[in-house]
């Protein structure tokens, strides 16, 4: 796994009063963290993910003179974030069917398919299907998913080996796909 | 080299961008990995807020005057994963706001207007009072001149979603062969084919009042959230509650979604969304009754499903598909 490595996000110097970080902090803020999912959808690797974006970033605060009021917008960002992937996954001469698939990535909607009709059914559907996961299954699955912990820190925790926790978590992958299979369509 | 389970650490980018790359080439070279690993993502975005933990560099500096420093907004939950991460309460649905197709619905023109889909293919408008339809296959619509003076009617023959504004004043009125439905605030779908004895009705938001043949006959029943009506030629209605809506608008989406429904329905919806006519040997396979959904624009895919469940060959040529038993059913 690469190691995420630091920059120093620039600092206009004292006695600018600066208009547009107003806008550009208020992006970052909103967009970071959905434009690293969807780079990450092209790109695969999450270190990789974050760089682009925060490359993305970086390069929209040395550019904010030349924008003007342009407003960045989510849309904006998007296909901004979306080129730098691409461009990413050209230079790296990944797999050209990749491309052409990654390429037709939709951006996702603004407003999430958050139909209200379907919410509390879809959260019915996805509370029983894991709780009808075995026992194992639902426990590193649930560290996983909810809390985010590491692979190791899961095995520590459930006290199990590496290989067992990673099988696990594929286990309930699959068995939850087949059980919500009705719903994967929604997205 | 790679396995199934290796799309799990594309998904979570758990793989150094060497890993990544060989990974996707490996997805890249059959088109089956790829579905699957759709599908896959499709498990995590239902079962979790994000893919997993971000770090993207921040700026812990802080100018001397006083500029904040950057933090990362924590990965935005879906509500949806609330309940079994932490047991809330499901929280009462907030009253009937009118959901959004996100179609691009074209305006019609005053004038009597008449909208028609063909086999396979669907279509959306909105009408002169801002409402939305979307018109499933093979289904007429027919919009009367008057429409939206007094009241608001139109008359349906096939299957529609409709997505409409209260109006007291003018009632909204679907009128099909076996019946009318009355909106009091609405989303809901009806289904009046002509070579069925009865007009479906589900109600996915606000109430839906459904009358026998005649406009002015009394109110049968009003339908609520999640039931669905039966009406029939002798007047007869019939009521389920707590329904599927992702089953029964499975359609609105591009999906066909069945539960134990009679074979000759799954062809007759098969036929009107793939454009085709399917004839069976067995007089026998008439009376099976098939679980099975079909997400698939493949005709040939949807057929291939089909054929697997009821264990039959297919064959096809042009629109005309055959099912031939494999097995004995007697």
């Amino acid at each position: 796994m690469s190691e995420p490595y630091r920059h120093a996000f620039p600092i206009p110097p004292p006695g600018s009063a600066d208009p547009t970080q107003h806008t550009w902090e208020s992006a970052f803020r909103t967009h970071s963290v959905e434009l690293c999912e969807y780079v990450l959808r092209f790109v695969g690797s999450a270190g990789i993910a974050e760089d682009l974006v925060h490359d993305l970033f970086l390069s929209l605060w040395d550019s904010r003179g030349r924008r003007g009021g342009m407003d960045l917008t989510r849309s904006y960002l998007y296909v901004a974030a979306r080129n730098r992937a691409l461009k990413y996954l050209r230079h790296r001469r990944v797999a050209a069917a990749w491309i052409d698939r990654a390429a037709r990535e939709e951006t996702p909607t603004a407003a999430s398919p958050e139909d209200l009709y379907l919410r509390r059914e879809l959260a019915d559907a996805v509370a029983r299907a894991i709780a009808e996961l075995p026992a194992r299954c639902r426990e590193v699955f649930v560290l996983r998913r909810q809390q985010h912990l590491s692979y190791h820190e899961i095995a520590a925790r459930v006290g199990v080996s590496l290989g067992t926790v990673k099988s696990q978590m594929w286990r309930a992958t699959v068995k939850l796909k087949g059980k919500l299979a009705p719903y994967l369509f929604i997205l | 080299m790679f396995k199934d389970a290796d799309l799990l650490r594309l998904i979570e980018g758990d793989c150094s961008p060497e890993e990544a790359a060989a990974i996707q080439a490996w997805v890249a070279a059959d088109p089956r990995r790829g579905e699957l690993l759709d599908q896959l993502r499709a498990v995590w975005r239902l079962t979790g807020g994000s893919t997993r933990e971000w770090d993207i560099p921040e700026s812990h500096e802080r100018s001397e005057r006083g500029r904040p420093a950057l933090e990362l907004v924590p990965p935005r939950r879906r509500w949806w994963t609330a309940p079994w991460a932490t047991a809330i309460a499901a929280a009462a649905i907030a009253v009937l706001v009118v959901g959004s197709l996100r179609v691009f619905f074209p305006r019609p023109v005053g004038g009597p207007h008449a909208y028609a889909t063909a086999r396979g293919q669907l279509s959306s408008l909105t009408l002169p009072d801002g409402s939305r339809v979307l018109l499933g296959a093979d289904t007429r619509l027919r919009v009367p001149r008057d429409f939206g003076s007094r009241t608001r009617t139109l008359e349906l023959e096939g299957e529609a979603y409709f997505v409409v504004e209260y109006d007291a004043k003018r009632p909204f009125i679907v009128r099909t062969a076996h019946g009318s439905t009355q909106d009091l605030g609405t989303e809901f779908a009806v289904r009046a084919y002509r070579q069925e004895p009865a007009v479906e009705v589900v109600v996915a938001e606000g109430r839906v009042a459904l009358r026998g043949l005649r406009g002015a006959d009394p109110v049968l029943v009003t339908l609520h959230p999640r039931e669905r009506a039966v009406l029939d030629s002798s007047g007869g209605a019939m009521v389920r509650r707590e329904v599927s809506l992702a089953h029964y608008l499975a359609w609105t989406r591009g999906a066909l979604m069945f539960d134990d429904a009679p074979l000759a329905r799954v062809t007759a919806q098969l036929e009107r969304w793939y454009d085709l006519e399917i004839e069976t040997d067995d007089p026998a396979l008439a009376h099976e009754q098939i679980t099975i959904s079909f997400m698939t624009k493949s005709a040939d895919e949807a057929v291939k499903a089909l054929a697997q469940v009821l264990d039959v060959r297919a064959t096809r040529r042009g629109r005309v598909v055959r099912f031939v038993s494999l097995r004995s059913r007697h």
